[in-house]
């Protein structure tokens, strides 16, 4: 029997830095982010990346959580109790059994992103698995204003997941195949996930190649987003994390149409939550100590 | 988290109780005064005029449920309270009704006002011509003849006079119900307000549902109440919300359980509705239509200047706010419009600013995320 290629199924991994030992650390944070799609978890000895791993979010939050932050401790000699202070985060930041304390993925994006891109960023584009966010920080990482998209999951990663299913294309090969168009289409005309894949359905029909689909469905997610990005004014330097930050397709699209780069970081662009919610566990375990 | 459970719950009971089981209030004040009961569908209606005539006036608000039951008499884009509020009378929620009334405010509950008259049999109904330009030295004179025409409506229908006096008790009790309402909101100024901002929206909404006498009796106990009521629960953020009809506690509820208290509001369903008293000098109906058109306005009336932006940067000044929530209904135009005026306003004196859409029903998870990521923003400095 032949196993079927889910394409949607991006790469689940984790990483430690073997020349570090914790155990040198004063402070051992953690960051766990359980998004709607995916989860992480950061591990931070004394503010420097330690070990983070990335990996699909389950349907029991808690669970989650566990197995996040274990997986990114294997192989480190490392349990949960070494941590001095974990922040959950993400929609499932409630639910982080072993965590001391909960903030927005709001506020650890914007916090992660500044560790990951530098304090010149001013405007933050969080794309997710099924929100997206638009937040404007000062060069602490420190949320200044932000927006959300609606009541639904148009223009996040969750669509894209499931274009990759219906054009049986990978996920991570989505973006460079749908810059390979020789004329860029009229992007589909809704970016309901639901109407845009039957959007897309006809357009295969009509005869469009998966590339030119791909393309209309970039395009047209990288111009919902712009829309957002503007109702919050854009301001220089302009980073975005999370998963679609990783579609060069949507970034390339959306780098055109506001007329401005993203800064490029050697960072995982899906870890910027469980970053900033570790970066947020060190102050909160320094003022801790304090008190 | 803040507790709300530290903050006795008695002290409000009476407010809650009213507002949750407001159709059997009605019923019962009907079988022990024998008198009507009037339906109104904006807070511009004078309810002194229908007091005097021994008339109970009780606000037709919505109940938050997902209806289908407007789909053929409202639009789809008109605002879902409007829609909410009709959806009560078509579902016979309201069955106690006598009789109707509107003042003119917004095309939307007008609609809904409209289509109650079409398909609901009520007594009686009338539709006052409040006038929109509110600025206008016109106005005033204009609504006082408008009155004249009510009054006669209304005594037509009951066949009774509605005598002088009356109408001086009738702006006495609303009159003192403003005055209470008031005294409650200046206990909110205080470091630690002795009531969540749950609870005054309890108490003014009840305010909209039963007799004036009777909540004026309860206000009065609730003062005695509030002096004495020690709180251990955190204040946390002080915050404040404004914007169009407002009635939903299971949304305020949520916010004060992120450690923040709404200490004042600017809504019809709040201080906008009892922030202004009929001042008596000669001519009853004349005083009356001058509260009506004084009052801190609806946007809708609020033109050509934008009076309402220095009333809220008042309020939010003399209650000490950190932040502020701004709401409006879905599609709701004139707070469209004022919207973007007053967040720039309010940002303008370094008060950071949420806004948010409401519809029927609220999405709690999603909106949880927004006002504790706002109060994130207000908070945490010592993080970085």
């Amino acid at each position: 029997m032949s196993e079927k290629q889910e394409f949607w199924r991006w790469k689940e991994y984790r990483w430690h830095d073997e020349s570090m030992d914790w155990k040198d650390a004063d402070i051992i944070s953690a960051g766990v982010d359980i998004g709607s799609v995916s989860s992480q978890a950061v591990i931070m000895a004394d503010g420097k990346l330690y070990a983070f791993s990335n990996q699909r979010t389950g349907f029991d939050s808690p669970e989650s959580a566990n197995q996040a932050i274990n997986w990114a401790m294997e192989g480190t000699g490392m349990t949960v109790k070494d941590l001095h202070y974990t922040v959950g985060t993400g929609y499932g930041r409630v639910n982080v059994p072993f965590a001391d304390k909960a903030l927005t993925e709001i506020a650890c994006h914007a916090r992660g992103g500044n560790f990951m891109y530098g304090p010149s960023v001013r405007t933050l584009l969080d794309m997710g698995g099924q929100d997206c966010k638009a937040i404007r920080c000062d060069e602490r990482g420190k949320v200044e204003a932000f927006l959300m998209n609606d009541k639904c999951a148009a223009g996040t990663g969750r669509g894209m997941e499931v274009f990759a299913d219906l054009l049986a294309i990978p996920i991570e090969e989505v973006g460079e195949l749908s810059l390979s168009v020789e004329e860029e289409p009229e992007p589909v005309s809704s970016t309901c996930v639901v109407f845009a894949k039957s959007e897309a359905s006809a357009l295969l029909r009509e005869g469009w190649p998966k590339n030119k689909v791909l393309a209309a469905y970039c395009s047209a997610m990288a111009h919902r987003v712009v829309t957002l990005l503007e109702r919050i004014e854009v301001q220089k330097d302009f980073a975005i994390t999370g998963g679609i930050a990783k579609n060069s397709g949507v970034v390339k699209r959306l780098e055109k149409e506001l007329g401005l780069e993203a800064l490029k970081t050697k960072y995982d662009s899906q870890i910027a939550g469980a970053l900033g919610a570790a970066l947020f566990g060190k102050a909160l375990e320094t003022k801790r100590r304090k008190n | 988290m803040a507790n709300q459970a530290v903050l006795d719950q008695e002290t409000f009971e009476t407010f809650h109780n009213w507002r949750v089981n407001r159709a059997e209030y009605a019923k019962q004040w009907k079988k022990r005064t024998g008198g009507k009961i009037i339906g109104y569908f904006c807070t511009y209606v004078p309810e002194e005029l229908l007091y005097a005539a021994g008339i109970l006036p009780v606000r037709i608000l919505g109940s938050h449920e997902v209806q289908d039951v407007t789909e053929p008499h409202i639009f789809a884009m008109f605002c879902p309270f409007c829609r909410d509020c009709l959806a009560q009378g078509l579902k016979g929620r309201f069955d106690y009704l006598d009789g109707i009334t509107i003042a003119q405010s917004c095309l939307h509950i007008r609609q809904s006002f409209t289509s109650w008259q079409k398909h609901i049999p009520v007594d009686y109904n009338y539709y006052l011509p409040m006038p929109n330009h509110v600025q206008s030295p016109r106005a005033a004179p204009f609504l006082t003849k408008e009155l004249e025409v009510f009054k006669a409506s209304l005594e037509k229908w009951l066949g009774r006079k509605i005598d002088d006096a009356a109408i001086d008790d009738a702006i006495e009790v609303y009159n003192r119900n403003r005055d209470l309402l008031w005294k409650v909101y200046e206990l909110r100024k205080g470091d630690a307000p002795p009531l969540t901002g749950e609870e005054a929206m309890e108490m003014v909404l009840s305010s909209q549902m039963v007799d004036k006498q009777d909540h004026n009796a309860a206000l009065e106990t609730l003062l005695t109440r509030l002096s004495k009521r020690e709180s251990t629960r955190s204040t946390g953020t002080r915050l404040m919300i404004l914007g169009s009809e407002n009635d939903d506690i299971e949304f305020i509820r949520m916010v004060e359980l992120c450690d923040a208290t709404f200490v004042t509001d600017d809504h019809c369903t709040g201080s906008r509705y009892f922030w202004n008293n009929v001042k008596l000098n000669g001519n009853r109906l004349e005083n009356i239509a001058e509260r009506y058109i004084k009052r801190v306005p609806c946007p809708s009336k609020d033109w050509p200047q934008r009076t309402r932006v220095a009333h809220v940067l008042e309020l939010a000044k003399t209650y000490g706010i950190q932040g502020a929530i701004v709401m409006q209904q879905k599609f709701c135009d004139p707070h469209e419009i004022d919207t973007p005026a007053l967040i720039k306003a309010l940002n303008g004196v370094g008060l950071k600013t949420l806004f948010l859409e409401f519809d029927v029903t609220v999405p709690i998870g999603q909106f949880k995320v927004r006002v504790e990521a706002f109060l994130e923003m207000l908070q945490e400095d010592d993080l970085f």
